[in-house]
């Protein structure tokens, strides 16, 4: 049975191919280094479906404070975890929201493109993802400057 | 040759009721220790190559500084596949192979004590290296090393399922070792030939022995705390979160309260190895038996008292590091007394240098050198300079190479006579071992002075102003020697494997029973039982081995004896082949691999692991398979 042999090779290679982006881990940023287009951008799987990218994207969620009022336990609208998001769930909404949302804090001047990538990818997987799982990941990085207590040189 | 004692008819019978199934069956259903122990070694072989290619990748990256031929990532998980190949699908499996091999042809039996259990070890062991290197194939492939410290490698900071693999690698390959080790202290323990009492015991099935029980110890520790890594990745467990109330530092204890031992349950069996070749070489008894067989049973009482010296840098209160600092000084003395013993056995024997002593030489002169290095890691204020250097990667390349490949060596060119009835080629032999040899202490004698002067390990370049340039080019010049070595050794033993002289059963003049059977050994091994009446029955009984009659040769039967005077006690049902192991090891797959994924794996994959154990040990009356009841089973 050749066509059933080379159909099962394909699935082999499509499961490769998705283990591959899932699973890739790359340092520094090879996509042009611009906000999303549209809802559909393309670049959006690279960060979305890759586990390091949205792990990255969890860690700067912390760094930049973002726990303080999204932590696992907020209410009502700063609740991530809900599907019921203001100001729509859409890649290119999330992005632009957490980028010139959040008054002062002016994010999108002080954080880099790529790192907004990361947290937009974060943020929209949060829904799926489970609230112990959520709370055991935040508990491992309890350590790690967040926020107020960041000691190091600070954009102005 | 066949023993002229046991009638032609006898014989006959004995082989068929010994006989495998032909063809594919019998390669799925054998339950016999030198077919599973061959497959055993080359899947580890192949590994063995596999991994020395990936050093020879790294040796090829760190030769000249500033290279970027491999990005970081790549080089992270180039290091950790080596090593955790190295370590868990090489060095453990290759000893447990070897006694599997070995320990039944030296106690002059039929069989190990529970042969479906060393089938279903060796489809285990397979189940680790496809688990390993299968999602490698495919681009995951873990990257934190051999040893994966939480918090890194907790959910948090490896997403994905990296960290999954490696650890469910670990489950897989230490299941497999502690069936072949409990197959193996009960086979010592209970199937001695008559008159091998515990003095008379060779001095590799004491190894053997002693190593197995470390693993009994050790290895459930290595298991327990990669299931708890996971439960912290899956479901969420606070095992190893500081913050959490959970313990960092509580992997690190479990992982080196096996670790440690895991560096001993490799080397005891190659200093049985060395035992064994230096008896046969120096053409002599062993000098100072019963001290080498205690301090074989300090160094496996003292392994498990030293595992904290991996742990110097952690910041441990300073009277534990002192403590294990003097225990670790301490192990040094009884392998002291080993090393004298073997001397002081060439000294006074009359030594005949082919291939084997070489390799035993060899042995002894680059384990010195990794012992004093590892004295001066094991102190604890030495260590905290020298602690993630590269003088680290070049002690323990010393210990683990030097230690056990090089006597490995040896044994394979001691054996391979016995295992194929062909003599491997002289020459080149000697030609791999020079290379070997001669590659090994020049790639990685100059990582004690790149360590010294600050090179760390596990970086994937260096800038040109380090000054590290020239002793790496030297080690990767070294590296490459060693590694073409390695392929002429195993080019010569595929090229003797058909057109090597032919052996004869003793082509060494060994003492042990294994040289009384014929080689290659058919699948009964031995036509009748030996007895025995001296650590060196082959050299005692000159003219003809004393033989005990009784067992029956219609049936599988083996001989059971008594712990310590190895008095004849019973006869025992040895059983025939079967699928079930590869049914069970198949089963017991599905749920070690399913439980990356989800814990229900563990609720439902229970149910074929639990089918596959009844059909394993669903009871069989032996006289309808083979007695007069046969035919009503036709």
């Amino acid at each position: 049975m050749p066509g059933n042999r080379s159909s099962s090779f394909l699935v082999l290679c499509a499961f490769a191919l998705a283990g591959c982006s899932a699973e890739s881990r790359t340092a520094g940023a090879d996509l042009p280094q611009t906000p999303p287009t549209g809802a559909q951008d393309p670049r959006a799987a690279r960060y979305e479906r890759n586990a390091y990218q949205v792990a990255q994207g969890g860690r700067y969620f912390t760094w930049y404070g973002c726990g303080g009022c999204h932590g696992s336990d907020a209410a009502g609208a700063l609740n991530l975890n809900g599907k019921l998001w203001a100001h729509g769930s859409d890649l290119d909404r999330v992005y632009r929201f957490i980028a010139e949302g959040h008054g002062d804090a002016r994010y999108g001047e002080r954080i880099p493109v790529e790192q907004l990538w990361q947290i937009t990818a974060y943020v929209r997987t949060l829904p799926r993802l489970k609230p112990e799982k959520r709370r055991r990941q935040d508990v491992d990085q309890v350590g790690e400057a967040q926020g107020d207590n960041w000691t190091g040189p600070v954009l102005p | 040759m066949s023993d002229p004692r046991t009638p032609a008819v006898e014989l006959g019978k004995l082989h068929v009721s010994w006989a495998d199934a032909p063809g594919i069956r019998g390669f799925f259903t054998t339950v016999d220790h030198k077919r599973i122990a061959a497959r055993y070694i080359v899947t580890v072989v192949l590994l063995l190559f596999l991994a020395g290619m990936l050093a020879l990748d790294m040796r090829l990256q760190l030769a000249r500084p500033d290279m970027e031929r491999m990005t970081p990532q790549l080089y992270n998980e180039s290091f950790s596949l080596h090593g955790s190949t190295m370590l868990f699908l090489v060095s453990v499996p290759v000893m447990e192979a070897m006694g599997i091999w070995l320990v039944p042809l030296m106690l002059g039996q039929r069989a190990l004590a529970f042969p479906r259990l060393a089938a279903f070890s060796y489809w285990l062991y397979l189940g680790g290296v496809l688990m390993l290197w299968v999602p490698h194939a495919f681009g995951i492939t873990p990257d934190l090393g051999w040893f994966e410290y939480p918090p890194l490698s907790g959910p948090a900071y490896s997403p994905g399922h990296r960290a999954d693999i490696w650890a469910q690698m670990i489950t897989f390959t230490e299941v497999a070792a502690l069936a072949a080790s409990v197959n193996i202290a009960a086979t010592v323990l209970k199937m001695r030939p008559p008159g091998m009492t515990l003095p008379r015991i060779p001095l590799f099935v004491w190894a053997m022995f002693l190593a197995s029980l470390m693993t009994i110890f050790a290895l459930p520790a290595v298991m327990m705390v990669t299931s708890m890594l996971i439960a912290d990745r899956l479901v969420s467990t606070q095992f190893f979160a500081a913050a959490a109330g959970g313990d960092p530092v509580l992997f690190q204890h479990l992982f080196w309260w096996f670790g440690h031992p895991e560096v001993y349950i490799i080397f005891l069996p190659a200093a049985g190895f060395v035992s064994m070749i230096v008896e046969t070489f120096s053409r002599r008894t062993l000098f100072g038996h019963a001290a080498v067989v205690l301090s074989m049973l300090a160094i496996a009482a003292l392994a498990f008292g030293l595992w904290v010296h991996h742990m110097f840098a952690v910041g441990l209160p300073r009277l534990g590091n002192d403590f294990y600092t003097a225990a670790s000084m301490a192990v040094a003395l009884p392998a002291g007394v080993q090393i004298f013993c073997w001397i002081a056995t060439l000294a006074t024997g009359r030594p005949r240098f082919d291939t084997p002593l070489l390799w035993v030489l060899a042995f002894i002169v680059t384990f010195v050198i990794g012992g004093l290095s590892g004295i001066m890691t094991a102190s604890a204020p030495l260590d905290q300079q020298l602690t993630d250097t590269y003088f680290v990667v070049a002690h323990f390349h010393y210990v683990l190479v030097g230690g056990a490949m090089f006597p490995l060596f040896g044994a394979f060119s001691y054996w391979y006579p016995k295992a194929t009835g062909r003599m491997l080629s002289e020459r080149w032999g000697k030609i791999s071992f020079w290379m070997v040899f001669g590659g090994f202490n020049l790639g990685f004698f100059p990582m004690h002075i790149l360590g010294l002067q600050g090179m760390p390990r596990r970086i994937y370049t260096y800038g040109e102003g380090m000054g590290w340039g020239p002793l790496n080019l030297v080690a990767s010049i070294g590296s490459a020697i060693a590694v073409a070595g390695g392929v002429l050794f195993v080019a010569n033993a595929a090229w003797s494997y058909f057109r090597g002289r032919a052996a004869g059963p003793n082509p060494w003049g060994g003492s042990t029973l294994e040289w009384a059977a014929p080689s290659p050994p058919p699948q009964h091994n031995f036509d009748a039982m030996p007895v025995v009446d001296s650590l060196t029955p082959l050299w005692t009984q000159k003219r003809e081995l004393a033989v005990m009659t009784g067992l029956a040769v219609d049936r599988r039967e083996v001989l059971v004896t008594s712990v310590v005077e190895a008095a004849p006690e019973y006869r025992q049902k040895s059983p025939p082949p079967s699928t079930a192991p590869l049914l069970a090891a198949v089963a017991v797959t599905i749920l070690f691999v399913g439980s990356i994924f989800t814990p229900w794996a563990l609720v439902w994959g229970a149910v074929p692991v639990a089918i596959g154990l009844t059909l394993w040990f669903w009871p069989q009356r032996e006289r309808s398979t083979t007695g007069p009841l046969r035919v009503r089973n036709r």
